[in-house]
């Protein structure tokens, strides 16, 4: 009886306390642009991808979405911090306000863009694929995979799977958590080819050159366009990311940028462990 | 034998033919084991490329830091020990409330167990993370935490709770796992509390000890000695659902180790010496509660 009496009063307070902070909230819908200057840093949303985003020796963030970020940052007059976030969460995590970009390599797709505006492009990578010199050696176009023998390994829930139930509508396809997963199905000779991001497939045929080759060179299956993704409803800040990447392509710095880290690994393969 | 003769003394333990055939059988299957996954798996071996993400050697102090993996532990560690605390709070006062008098109480904590029990961790991680504590740490003003305030930015603060900039991030974990766990406990302790006999409820009332007097000094004792083995198996469960929150980007362990794995691609060098990892840290849980067993049990007859 007591504690239905004491339990009253309490819950009219805190009522009142939550309807004040809503109301609070709701007032503060400032730009993103206007929220990042106040706040002094630009938070920025990535996955670890080689050699997109990665680690060093030491634990730091490199790559070429660090570059881009810290770049940018730079630019606004800010400091960066990025917030690594698991790739099949990240658009629900921007949504979120957990922080205010993606520099993270995103292909634009139109799914996407329903709930995320995109910028322009800043980069374009594409599907390459890495097959297994034993089962494949002899394979030269791609009619030569597209068969009900032949089996495909990518990266599950990305663009790779898609490309591939796409080009080789006839081959078995099979999904991987990870891409390492799925190019260790074609070094073990239990897929015949698998298909990933460029440059990742010419960077492990190149630490298996015995048994992995890249049957098409360096010749991209599909061609894709990386943009930054950010939260819809702020066009202001869209246009402050798009005409930084138009300026950036336009003096080279990009293209620089872009060749230091996808052309080969000589020039940062030290930074990322003792071999 | 006879009875002036001496009692005769315990059989020792002796490792006979039989036992030593039988650990040499399963020694020889598991280098098999090995042997065959080794050959047919294509893979070279390199766990130096590892090793060194556990601990690196700083330039600037001249001395050996932790790194990556080690960090990653440190977070596991303290959600581990944060949300072990909260949820044990949690189930407590749930699992009394399963028991007492009051309907309103026991509506509240029967919904609370049956919503999350039933519920996959992941599913609820995901709920959690991304409708209720988008909603709530805005409303709450953790991100606008001012991270050059003294209280924040100092070594106990980092020891605690780790990097001030993780703070909302380690939050939002930290209160997934307590509200999950919670609900279990709740279970456990409600057993606990229903196993301790009613005797002991009415002897101690008739002499005279307040409603909250008789919880915290004769029945929860009673109940906390009898549920302690089912409670150390829930906090393993624990430790080891910490890992389904790297989904969420925590960066406790499984989270770094997924980088570690990406970036060296080292895959299973990466994930062996993770699961050692926190096989060390969830068998020192089970030791733990092991010796307060062996406590609780000395003070029984």
């Amino acid at each position: 009886m007591t504690l239905s009496k004491q339990l009253k009063p309490l819950l009219l307070a805190a009522l009142l306390v939550v309807a004040g902070n809503i109301f609070t909230i709701s007032a503060a819908t400032a730009g993103m642009l206007e929220d990042v200057q106040k706040r002094g840093t630009l938070r920025v949303g990535m996955a670890t991808f080689v050699p997109w985003a990665m680690r060093d020796k030491d634990g730091n963030l490199i790559g070429f979405e660090i570059d881009v970020a810290t770049q940018v940052a730079e630019d606004m007059g800010v400091k960066v911090e990025f917030v690594p976030t698991a790739w099949s969460g990240i658009i629900p995590a921007l949504i979120a306000k957990k922080f205010d970009i993606i520099i993270g390599g995103m292909s634009i797709t139109p799914q996407r863009n329903l709930t995320v505006n995109f910028t322009t492009p800043y980069a374009h990578s594409g599907q390459q694929m890495a097959a297994n010199m034993q089962l494949a050696g002899d394979f030269k176009t791609r009619e030569d995979f597209n068969s009900s023998d032949v089996t495909i390994a990518c990266r599950r829930g990305a663009t790779p799977c898609k490309a591939a139930q796409k080009l080789f509508p006839k081959a078995t396809v099979r999904r991987f958590d990870d891409d390492a997963q799925a190019f260790q199905e074609v070094v073990n000779g239990n897929a015949h080819g698998m298909i990933s991001s460029a440059p990742k497939p010419r960077f492990w045929s190149d630490a298996h050159p015995t048994k992995v080759f890249l049957p098409f060179g360096d010749e991209n299956l599909t061609k894709g366009d990386e943009a930054f993704a950010l939260r819809k409803g702020d066009p202001d800040a869209l246009n402050f990311f798009s005409n930084w990447i138009v300026v950036k392509t336009s003096n080279g710095w990009l293209q620089e940028r872009h060749d230091y880290w996808f052309q080969d690994q000589s020039a940062w393969k030290d930074m990322v462990a003792p071999q | 034998m006879d009875r002036n003769s001496p009692p005769p003394k315990q059989g020792k333990q002796r490792f006979t033919i039989v036992d030593f055939l039988l650990f040499a059988a399963v020694a020889a299957l598991i280098l098999y084991a090995g042997y065959r996954v080794n050959d047919v798996l294509v893979y070279h071996w390199n766990w130096s490329r590892v090793l060194g993400f556990l601990v690196k050697y700083d330039q600037e102090s001249q001395s050996w830091v932790s790194n990556l993996l080690l960090q990653g532990l440190a977070t596991t560690l303290r959600l581990a020990i944060w949300a072990t605390v909260f949820a044990t709070l949690v189930g407590i006062i749930m699992g009394y409330w399963r028991t007492c008098e009051n309907l309103a109480l026991r509506i509240v904590s029967r919904c609370y167990v049956e919503l999350i029990r039933n519920i996959p961790p992941i599913v609820f991680i995901f709920i959690f993370y991304f409708f209720v504590s988008s909603q709530l740490f805005p409303a709450i003003g953790i991100y606008n935490i001012d991270r050059d305030n003294p209280w924040v930015a100092n070594e106990v603060f980092a020891f605690l709770f780790g990097d001030p900039a993780l703070l909302d991030n380690f939050l939002a974990g930290m209160i997934c796992l307590s509200l999950f766990e919670g609900a279990y406990i709740t279970e456990i302790v409600r057993a606990g509390i229903q196993s301790t006999p009613k005797g002991q409820w009415e002897a101690a009332r008739s002499i005279g000890l307040s409603h909250f007097n008789v919880l915290r000094d004769i029945i929860l004792p009673q109940a906390v000695r009898k549920i302690l083995p089912p409670l150390a198996g829930q906090f393993i469960t624990l430790i080891k659902d910490s890992a389904i929150i790297s989904l969420i980007s925590i960066q406790e362990l499984t989270f770094v180790a997924n980088e570690v794995a990406a970036t060296t691609t080292r895959v299973f060098e990466t994930w062996i010496l993770v699961g050692a990892m926190y096989f060390v840290l969830c068998y020192s849980f089970a030791l733990l509660f092991a010796h307060l067993e062996r406590r609780a049990k000395r003070s029984q007859r």
